[in-house]
């Protein structure tokens, strides 16, 4: 059912990542469909040439340049001066955009819950591999945001930050991506989990993803009663974040288009996607974030 | 089908009241969800909320509807109409009374009953068995059930209506005693015109006729007394109308007297007229009513209506003259006792002798008990009272013993008989048996002041002619003792020429009842007696028709003309279908409201 649109604070905290998981982790590596340039150096590499170790190429040599650069075996045989060229390895910005709205509150784990140890799990991955990473909290009002952290020191303040956050408000997505790349100027991978219920529709906003030119991660998550609801008889379905209503009796054969429905509205999601180089990964809160990680986001493409 | 309660169909308007109470009732809950997107895009889903959708698809609501269409079909009480008698043995009671002679149902009443009676017996299943129970004076059981058509169809053809009142009440009580296995019944024919009929279980009464225009007679006599003779007719309207009646009464064809009768309704007139002729007379009604049978009656004044006498005895003046002044065939007497002489005398008057056993005759004992009657002599008890008389009694037929003294007499034991006139002592005692009629007369008649009353000679002249007088008078339905004097065996002759022949049982002809009133004839040894058979009863004429609130009704259509038909209730039957969609809807709702 998704009846729980709230998550009970009664409830024991659960840990997000369990150590064991977190050693599986520490092989792995985000993969960058592009080459993107990054502000530090990193563990990976970047467009940008320098003093990296991997050659590249060879240039004329400028006023400036230095020596130690100089391929004098080139010079001897060009009787000209060419520097050589090196990849230099940059660190990668790796952006999450959480949905914290009341919808997310439903599944049984919650569907924030799933989306808060998968962005764990991913920021974990990022930090240890010396990439940034920062978290947009996505919802109508204000939420919280995690400026760009780096390094495996700064896992325990990402795990913190995402611990803190809490379904409320409705959704909009745009303005939470609007929020977002107002704060970040780089591109870099941006990972958006959300269950994309935004009464404003969820198009505009990874529009404004592809506009900014960062490669975009999409992990839909929904969870079971929303993909095959449990419900019959005479009903007035309330919209936990709208408030709004709508009277239904509820009997196989509204399910069945209720399933019709549902159906159409994923499948357009898929093609939006596809359409606008999107990656996208659906999921539902039944699947174990072990699994999504370590199979199904590596088959995915963004970790390896 | 058919409805006991129709007005109770106004029920069904709960329907619509049950849908719009479906329409108007709030009973959606709320369920959090996510979001409506999904939903909302779901029109199948839309459309299933709007009410004639929501309607279509209540399968609660279509159920409610179902029960109360159950429940308020089976309120009115629905039934079906079967052709014959259902299954079960069924006994099959006729009444036979005179009124069923009535002809408002053609060709009448009892026809039309004889008819429904052989189609059941038509429509008997295999193995169904059927009886006949006749409703004559007597209840009589004509057939116990069988499985034979035949003889059920030959038993109903024999069957033919009394002149008489039938005892129907008492034919149902008798059918009824009768063990029935399950599912059989009792159907009775009848048109209830006397009295309630008993509401018995499984009893089906079907009533026949419907008009009550009747006017008959109902009694006529030709009697003799000190003055001459004179001839007495009673008319009766049995019917709800008043009528003005020609009554006409004939003698050989002449007309010996002429009337018209005003009758208003209920009402009843007698007549009577001095007649100087003996033989037979005929009173008819000319009128045209629903009952022929019972507009004409015959009486018989017999030219020598007593019957030769032999007194034996030391002699009484008073008896003398009294017989002489009687019209007795022939009259003799001495005072040897010697019954070989006796026989050729009607009756023979023993006056203070012991004539020691009587042989088989007509008797009239004064103060003397032959020792073979039922009758003993406890010696003499002084100045008896008379306390009471049977005034109904035709010994007692006018006569009045009001101031009667007694001096002495014989205090008599009866063992059997019956006393006519009771008292201190028995006064008066009657005995027919053993081919002795007797009167006996406790006292001497100077031992009394009786001879100097009026009675004396009405009381002798009406003991002779109880004793062996000319004609008798006897109701259709009653049996009748006629003692043989000698005689072996003896011939009935009935008013339509057909005779019968009666063996002489023990000094008696017991006669079979008439069943049609009429003048019969005995022949015998002895010589030919008249017999006058009247209507059974003066009731006997009433021919409305009763209640028919128990009374089987025919099928839809086919009218008082259509076969007898029986009624199946179905009641049951919806009650069960209401009680059974109630329970399932209360399964299907507990069972959504666990999906929940």
């Amino acid at each position: 059912m998704a009846g729980r649109a709230d998550s009970d604070p009664a409830a024991p905290t659960t840990p997000l990542l369990d150590p064991e998981f977190l050693q599986k982790l520490e092989t792995l590596g985000l993969v960058s469909r592009k080459r993107i340039r990054g502000e530090q150096r990193g563990d990976r590499r970047s467009v940008s040439r320098g003093r990296g170790v991997e050659f590249s190429d060879h240039r004329a040599y400028q006023l400036g340049d230095d020596y130690r650069y100089i391929d004098w075996n080139v010079v001897s045989r060009l009787d000209r001066l060419f520097v050589k060229m090196f990849s230099e390895e940059e660190d990668l910005d790796v952006s999450f955009v959480l949905d914290t709205s009341r919808s997310m509150a439903a599944g049984s784990p919650s569907k924030l819950m799933l989306a808060k140890r998968l962005a764990a799990a991913i920021g974990y991955i990022g930090l240890v591999n010396l990439d940034r990473v920062g978290v947009t909290a996505c919802s109508a009002d204000a939420g919280p945001r995690l400026d760009r952290l780096r390094g495996r020191a700064r896992v325990f303040d990402l795990l913190r930050f995402l611990d803190g956050l809490e379904p409320a408000g409705e959704t909009d997505l745009l303005l939470a991506m609007r929020r977002h790349f107002a704060g970040v100027r780089r591109r870099g991978l941006l990972i958006v989990l959300s269950d994309l219920f935004d009464p404003r529709g969820y198009e505009r906003a990874l529009l404004l993803a592809r506009y900014h030119r960062v490669q975009t991660f999409l992990i839909h998550i929904l969870a079971d009663e929303e993909l095959t609801p449990a419900v019959a008889g005479d009903l007035r379905l309330v919209d936990v974040e709208t408030g709004r209503a709508v009277e239904v009796t509820v009997d196989a054969e509204a399910l069945r288009a209720y399933a019709q429905a549902r159906d159409a509205y994923l499948s357009g999601v898929e093609r939006f996607c596809l359409r606008h180089g999107i990656d996208y990964l659906r999921t539902s809160t039944s699947v174990p974030v072990e699994a999504l990680v370590l199979r199904w986001l590596r088959q995915g493409g963004l970790v390896g | 089908m058919t409805f006991a309660v129709p007005a109770a169909l106004w029920g069904l308007l709960a329907i619509p009241c049950l849908i719009l109470l479906y329409l108007l009732r709030v009973r959606r809950r709320d369920h959090p969800v996510s979001t409506i997107l999904l939903w909302q895009r779901s029109a199948p889903t839309l459309a299933a909320s709007r009410p004639s959708r929501r309607i279509e698809r209540s399968v609660l609501l279509l159920l409610q509807i179902l029960a109360t269409v159950a429940l308020v079909t089976a309120l009115a009480r629905p039934s079906i109409v079967e052709r014959g008698a259902g299954g079960g043995d069924v006994l099959l009671v006729l009444d036979l009374s005179l009124s069923m002679r009535a002809r408002d149902v053609a060709p009448t009443r009892f026809d039309r009953a004889r008819d429904e009676a052989m189609e059941i017996v038509a429509h008997l299943r295999p193995g169904q068995r059927a009886g006949l129970i006749t409703a004559g004076p007597r209840p009589l059981v004509r057939v116990t059930p069988t499985e034979d058509r035949d003889r059920l169809v030959a038993a109903l053809r024999e069957l033919q209506p009394w002149d008489a009142s039938g005892d129907v009440a008492g034919a149902v009580r008798l059918a009824a005693a009768h063990p029935l296995g399950p599912g059989g019944r009792i159907v009775a024919w009848t048109d209830g015109a006397r009295g309630p009929l008993p509401a018995l279980p499984r009893v089906a009464y079907r009533i026949l006729g419907s008009s009550d225009d009747n006017v008959g007679i109902t009694a006529f006599r030709a009697l003799r007394d000190p003055r001459g003779a004179e001839a007495l007719v009673r008319v009766e309207n049995f019917g709800t109308r008043s009528r003005r009646v020609p009554l006409e009464v004939t003698h050989d064809g002449a007309t010996t007297y002429r009337a018209v009768l005003d009758l208003p309704p209920g009402a009843s007139r007698t007549v009577v007229f001095p007649i100087t002729a003996a033989g037979r007379f005929t009173a008819r009604l000319a009128v045209h009513d629903i009952l022929p049978d019972d507009d004409s009656a015959t009486a018989i004044l017999d030219p020598a209506p007593l019957p030769s006498v032999l007194v034996v005895g030391p002699g009484d003046p008073y008896l003398e003259n009294v017989l002489r002044a009687l019209p007795v065939v022939r009259a003799a007497a001495t005072r040897a006792v010697d019954p070989t002489t006796w026989r050729s005398y009607g009756v023979v008057i023993l006056d203070r002798v012991d004539p020691g056993p009587i042989p088989p005759g007509d008797y009239l004992l004064i103060r003397t008990v032959p020792p073979n009657l039922p009758v003993a002599a406890a010696g003499d008890v002084r100045t008896p009272d008379i306390a009471s008389w049977d005034r109904t009694d035709p010994v007692l037929q006018f006569v009045d013993l009001r101031g009667v003294r007694i001096l002495r007499a014989l205090q008599l034991v009866p063992e059997g008989g019956r006393v006519l006139v009771g008292g201190t002592v028995p006064l008066l005692w009657a005995y027919e048996g053993e081919g002795v009629r007797a009167l006996l007369l406790p006292f001497a008649l100077q031992d009394s002041d009786l001879p100097m009353h009026v009675a004396f000679p009405l009381l002798v002249a009406n003991g002779l002619g109880w004793l062996g007088g000319g004609a008798l008078d006897v109701r259709a339905g009653e049996t009748l003792q006629i003692p043989a004097g000698g005689g072996t065996r003896a011939r009935v002759i009935d008013p339509e020429g057909h005779s019968q022949l009666v063996p002489a049982t023990a000094g008696m002809f017991l006669l079979p009842p008439f069943q049609r009133a009429g003048v019969y004839r005995l022949t015998s040894a002895s010589g030919e007696r008249q017999i006058v058979a009247r209507i059974g009863d003066p009731r006997a004429g009433m021919v409305r028709p009763g209640p028919a609130d128990r009374a089987v009704p025919s099928a839809p259509g086919t009218g008082d003309a259509g076969p007898l038909v029986t009624r199946a209730s179905l009641w049951p039957w919806f009650l069960l279908a209401a009680l059974g969609i109630i329970m399932g809807e209360w399964v299907l709702a507990t069972r959504r409201e666990g999906d929940r």
